[in-house]
């Protein structure tokens, strides 16, 4: 186990090297001398010769790779170009409330997929089952932003249930008021595709050989459901669940802009919206790396429910 | 020697998907659908609709015609109007002493008492110039008054465009950069795919670490920053950035299906009756391959038009001169607030109609190919 | 209560949907009775209605894609199932009546472990407590033979071998002592010692537990050993029932007949094998010949190829860097006459298919050499080796993935000419190929037919005129009749015959069917976890085998009646 856990970080390693390789492509070369991006911002000409030597625009790109490497690896990325706040400080204040929002939702929408999915399983093929696919299939038709648009318009504006806006400094606080119709509006949307995805997860279990001998056996179908295939798909629904929580963190961006909630996926889009090298680097830099953890994590989870694998 | 009467040839993969497709009627209409929408994407293109969206033919916020015109007064620049004698101003000191002087000097001018004074009576030293200006300004503002619609079919956007005619436009530009983009990256995800899946151990090694540098990157979160970084913007812009970084999900679908076929039988029959690599990759393997891509181009067309006008409602998509779905929800969201709900309501409505009819298209497309036991 | 019988079934008719409005009858008024305490075979080949017969029974068949007549009748002690509530037929599955299945390594939970799997049932039909449940349970793996039961019975599936999978299923079926068990082809994907085990643990269960027992296959041999009476089906048809005796002895229907005959005997090697058509065709038997063909080795025959001490190893990762070594072909050396077969057999994991497929380099050989035409085939370049791929060629065990889905019978037997330029053009290589269908027995018209409109065995002949299209001299024959049924593997076995006859190729003939082999090898290499355990002409060796594990082989092969 220990040898497995090793030999994948070693493995990481050419990968996160890549990224950064990728990322210093895109921001260091093609993006530029950010010189005429910062005099949009700063006016003072001795503030931006300084951040082009730091980052030594001047020097051959080698040396500018090295100290973005640098960068990465001590946390320091220096200062964003539009707030001037520390790009550290930026991401490690930003991280809470995406989380705040995250985390409930991702446990809501889970057990919510699932219990539908399973009881979907018991109707197969009958019109109920083809009514709410084709319900996954509209609502899936429908941009995000509408959902947005319209959910923020109608319940919080017109009906007043929820605040149209905003982030509050008590926990519990924004918990409930403020994350209660981002995630709403997230559980919305992100039911149909989850549903379709675990829908034939369930639906390839009902249809394998054990299931036939757990019919023979005489046990009866509510049992055969949530005791014999739900063990075996939660086998691939943890895994997909797992191995999205990274993109759920960017994913959530629309909704923390929309909402003015301070999380990292705004964050980014402000950056992007001011051309903030920094802010930009740095995040997509990190969340790969949580991304690649996230993986190995995915992996030995799966180790842990299906007895079959042995990780070598 | 060959037989003079070919035998009819019986039907191989794509002719047995097509009966099977043709039978399911969800299906039919569905595929009907993305046609009228192709058939209108190919008139705009060429500019035989929708070529003038951008004239402001409308009033600012023109309702749809099946609502009514909005109520006079609000309108916003340019409009001239006879707006009749201007009104009584009740806190004219004057009032009830003209009222009196007009009936004493008789019956018709008591019978106006109570008219509004015009200009008490004194002449207007300019007249005659004003006169001939307001002559010319209501010829060429009649033309324009005339011009302006009060609604349109299904009303206007803040400019006076006609909705109707943008959301085509919007049609063309998404559905434009998802054809393209998902041609191009399913094209790179196959041949990534088909050659790392195929020759295996280093080769394979080299492509898995570019899809997972790849990977590691949220996607959006790369494409924004690849956004970010390309100052200049177009439609060939957005389709390059989904394009080159939209394969993996194809990559990993065809690399698995051709390491899948390479341990199969037929694959080391070939081999043994002397067929090369790329004989066995491109002659033997992929016809069986080709149906995978072809429903990934599906799922990706639709996965990119989403993509699409989020990218443009953020801005950082088309140009300010382009019409997409994406911007009409920008413009939309703050119309919504004053009530004017059509440009919302004709992007979504048009977008959610072509992506569920491509959806259910390609969900059909999938059945017809690889049937399966429901 | 003793002459009633225990099932008794009426008139089956069940038929699957082909599409929205069609049905397809598969069984077709099948009507059969299962006394009590008795071993009933029910025999058929592919496609004969027996499974489908027996998920009737339990009511296994998915009520979406099929449906039982509304005249047939399964009366089980009386009661007739279908007339039955779901609950009511739920208390008998499991209890009454159960069964087991072909493969155990899909038909077991694998993410439960083995006690758990077995306690289920205990606990839901005999209503036990978990630790009563798990006491019986240990119990039952003992009385099935699986070794260590109180460690095994929290182990899962995946840990154990096929043999040790089958026994738990049968330990779940007979947990709570049912009065009928249904065994749906238990053996058949279980190595030939193995399957001799299983065999015998049914047949003692079935004494022990005064239960009955209906044994489905395919292989009538297999049922001489335990059955009491053999029912046999074809096409969702009762061709013959009887008492085994009368059956083995004095068969009454064509068909029985044939499916006696047209397996190679371990007694006899006439020089054509019987096959079906011989005996449908009316009359007796008159086209058998009984003229034998002699097989066997002079020691001055020329020699074709000669391979030296071929080794493959396999490796996988172990640890942080190391490697492991698997050695599927040890040490193996032999000698292959123009015109005469080798048989190679031994059971999974002998290394007997590895030998073929680096033999064509389909594998690369770890040591060894081959030599062929007095050069070494094994280590020479690509380059050099593609003059040779012409005339060593192969035939694979699945007919149905040998042949690429998406080309035309046409486009597979062009392919080859294509490549090695035979033929001048297009149209002259199409007529070789009509010449080539026409000698293996096909239409012409299958020329433009894709693989999927044939059967296996129909299949197979088309895998066999793809390799003569480039006449090569050396034919590697991986299980390639193994897949087949009975009848269509005398027609195959029989055509390569002649092939050999014709253009005189040396066959190296790889199978785990040791009566096949006898038939058709001259010489026998018997394989073991990758060595060659002996080797002889195939007469002496099955007289007289030498290596203990050559007896174990031979004494696990089904003989047909013997009690």
């Amino acid at each position: 186990m220990t040898a497995y856990i090793l030999r994948r970080l070693w493995q990481m390693l050419p990968t996160m090297l890549g990224v950064i390789v990728l990322v210093f492509i895109l921001f260091n070369w093609v993006g530029g001398d950010p010189a005429y991006i910062l005099a949009g911002k700063m006016s003072n000409p001795e503030q931006i010769a300084n951040i082009r030597k730091q980052l030594g625009i001047d020097q051959p790109y080698y040396i500018q790779l090295w100290i973005f490497i640098k960068q990465i690896v001590t946390f320091d990325f220096g200062a964003s170009w539009s707030t001037g706040e520390s790009v550290s400080n930026v991401i490690l204040t930003r991280l809470g409330p995406s989380l705040t929002v995250l985390i409930p939702l991702t446990i809501l929408e889970t057990l919510l997929a699932v219990a539908l999915a399973l009881g979907i399983a018991f109707v197969r093929g009958s019109l109920t089952d083809r009514m709410v696919m084709i319900a996954c299939t509209v609502g899936l038709s429908i941009s995000i932003l509408v959902y947005i648009i319209v959910f923020q318009y109608w319940f919080a504006y017109k009906l007043g249930l929820f605040p149209v806006q905003g982030w509050g400094d008590s926990f519990a606080e924004n918990l409930f008021k403020y994350s209660a119709l981002p995630i709403l509006i997230a559980l919305t949307v992100g039911l149909a595709p989850n549903l379709r995805l675990f829908r034939t997860f369930v639906l390839d279990e009902v249809n394998q050989d054990y299931v036939r001998t757990a019919r023979a056996k005489g046990v009866s179908e509510r049992r055969i459901v949530w005791v014999h295939v739900l063990r075996n798909a939660s086998i691939p629904i943890i895994t997909h669940v797992m191995s999205n929580l990274p993109y759920l963190l960017i994913g959530a961006f629309l909704i923390e802009r929309f909402f003015s909630i301070p999380g990292i996926g705004r964050e980014v889009i402000l950056a992007v919206e001011r051309s903030d090298f920094p802010v930009i680097k740095a995040v997509t830099v990190y969340v790969a790396a949580a991304t690649m953890i996230f993986n190995l994590l995915t992996d030995l989870m799966y180790q842990a429910v299906d007895p079959r694998v042995q990780l070598k | 020697m060959t037989p003079q009467n070919q035998p009819k040839v019986s039907p191989g993969l794509w002719a047995l998907a097509w009966r099977r497709l043709r039978g399911d009627k969800i299906a039919m209409g569905a595929m009907a659908v993305v046609i009228a929408f192709l058939v209108m994407l190919v008139l705009s293109f060429t500019g035989l609709i929708a070529k003038d969206w951008d004239a402001e033919v409308g009033v600012n916020y023109a309702p749809p015609t099946f609502i009514g015109k909005a109520g006079g007064g609000d309108q916003i620049g340019g409009v001239t109007e006879d707006l009749g004698p201007p009104p009584e101003n009740p806190y004219d000191p004057l009032k009830d002493i003209i009222k009196e002087l007009r009936a004493q000097s008789g019956p018709e001018a008591a019978a106006g008492a109570d008219a509004p004074v015009d200009d008490y009576g004194i002449k207007d030293p300019l007249e005659k110039e004003m006169a001939e200006i307001r002559a010319e300004l209501s010829k060429s503002g009649a033309t324009a008054a005339a011009a302006k619609q009060e609604t349109l079919p299904f009303g206007a956007d803040k400019w006076g465009h006609d909705i109707i005619k943008k959301t085509i436009k919007g049609a063309e530009t998404s559905i434009i950069v998802g054809l393209v983009a998902a041609f191009l990256a399913t094209a790179l995800g196959t041949l990534f795919g088909a050659v790392a899946g195929y020759y295996g151990k280093w080769v394979d090694d080299v492509f898995n670490w570019f899809y997972s540098v790849f990977t590691s990157v949220p996607y959006l979160l790369l494409i924004l920053a690849v956004a970010a970084v390309l100052q200049q913007k177009g439609v060939m812009t957005i389709i390059l950035i989904l394009g080159l970084t939209g394969w993996t999900g194809t990559f990993r679908l065809i690399r698995a299906e051709y390491m899948k076929h390479k341990a199969r039988e037929y694959v080391w029959a070939a081999d043994a009756i002397g067929a090369t690599n790329m004989r066995k990759m491109f002659v033997h393997i992929f016809p069986n391959v080709s149906h995978v891509a072809l429903v990934q181009i599906s799922i990706l067309v639709v996965s990119f038009i989403k993509s699409e006008v989020i990218l443009s409602f953020l801005g950082f998509g088309v140009p300010v001169g382009t019409v997409s779905w994406g911007s009409m929800l920008n413009e939309a969201q703050n119309e919504l607030i004053l009530g004017k709900w059509w440009q919302l309501t004709a992007a979504s409505v048009a977008m959610a109609v072509l992506v569920t009819a491509f959806s259910m298209f390609t969900d059909a497309l999938r059945d017809a190919l690889d049937p399966k036991l429901k | 209560m003793e002459n009633t019988p225990l099932l008794k079934v009426s008139d089956l008719r069940v038929s699957f949907k082909t599409d929205k409005t069609h049905y397809v009858e598969a069984v077709k008024g099948v009507s059969f009775e299962i006394p009590r305490n008795k071993t009933v075979a029910l025999v058929g080949e592919s496609g004969s209605g027996k499974s489908v017969s027996s998920l009737a029974v339990m009511g296994l068949l998915d009520p979406n894609t099929s449906k039982i007549d509304a005249s047939s009748r399964l009366e089980f002690e009386g009661r007739n199932l279908l007339e039955m509530s779901i609950a009511q037929r739920r208390d008998l599955c499991g209890k009454e009546i159960s069964m087991i299945f072909q493969e155990p390594m899909t038909s077991l939970n694998p993410v439960f472990t083995v006690g758990f799997q077995i306690a289920e049932v205990l606990r839901l039909h005999m209503g036990m407590s978990p630790k009563q449940a798990r006491a019986r349970a240990i119990e039952l793996l003992d009385e099935v033979g699986i070794p260590n039961p109180k460690q095994k019975i929290d182990a899962y599936p995946s840990q154990m071998s096929g043999g040790q999978q089958q026994r738990v299923m049968i330990a779940m079926a007979i947990a709570c002592e049912p009065k009928l068990l249904i065994a749906d082809e238990p053996t058949t994907a279980l190595d030939v010692t193995i399957q001799k085990q299983i065999i015998d643990l049914i047949a003692a269960l079935q004494k022990k537990h005064h239960m009955s027992v209906l044994f489905i296959t395919h292989d009538l041999a297999l049922v001489g050993e335990i059955a009491d009476e053999v029912i046999v089906m074809r096409n969702g048809e009762i061709r013959e029932a009887g008492d085994i005796h009368q059956i083995f002895e004095a068969p009454r229907d064509a068909y029985t007949k044939a499916l006696l005959r047209c397996r190679p005997s371990l007694d006899s090697r006439p020089m054509r094998l019987p096959v079906i058509d011989d005996f449908m065709k009316g009359g007796d038997e008159p086209a058998i010949t009984h003229q034998e063909r002699s097989r066997g080795l002079t020691g001055d025959e020329e020699i074709v190829l000669e391979v030296k001490n071929l080794g493959k190893s396999f490796y996988t990762r172990e640890g942080l860097f190391g490697k492991k070594e698997f050695q599927a072909v040890k040490d193996v050396s032999f000698k292959l006459p123009r015109g005469k077969t080798l048989g190679v057999v031994g059971e999974s994991g002998s290394g007997k298919t590895t030998v073929g497929l680096t033999l064509l380099r389909l594998h690369q050989a770890t040591k060894g050499q081959a030599f062929f035409d007095g050069k070494d085939i094994l280590s020479m370049s690509e380059k050099e080796f593609l003059n040779y791929k012409r005339r060593i060629q192969i035939i694979f065990q699945n007919p149905y993935a040998s042949l690429n889905p998406r080309f035309t019978i046409g486009q597979i037997l062009l392919e080859p000419m294509r490549i090695h330029n035979i033929g001048a053009n297009d149209d002259e290589r199409t007529a070789m190929a009509y010449q080539l269908l026409k000698r293996v027995g096909l239409p012409e018209a299958a020329f433009h037919r894709y693989p999927h409109e044939f059967s296996g065995g129909q299949r197979q002949r088309i895998a066999i005129a793809r390799c003569l299209t480039l006449k090569p001299e050396v034919l590697v024959c991986d299980e390639s009749v193994s897949a087949l049924d009975v009848s269509v593997q005398a027609q195959v076995l029989n055509l390569l015959q002649e092939l050999q006859e014709e253009y005189k190729m040396s066959y190296i003939f790889i199978s785990h069917d040791l009566a096949v082999v006898k038939y058709i090898a001259d010489q026998v290499m018997v394989m073991n976890h990758g060595e060659v355990v002996e080797m002889a002409n195939s007469d002496e060796l099955y007289r007289d085998p030498k290596h203990p594990y050559t007896r174990t082989l031979l004494g696990a092969i089904p003989r047909g009646l013997t009690h």
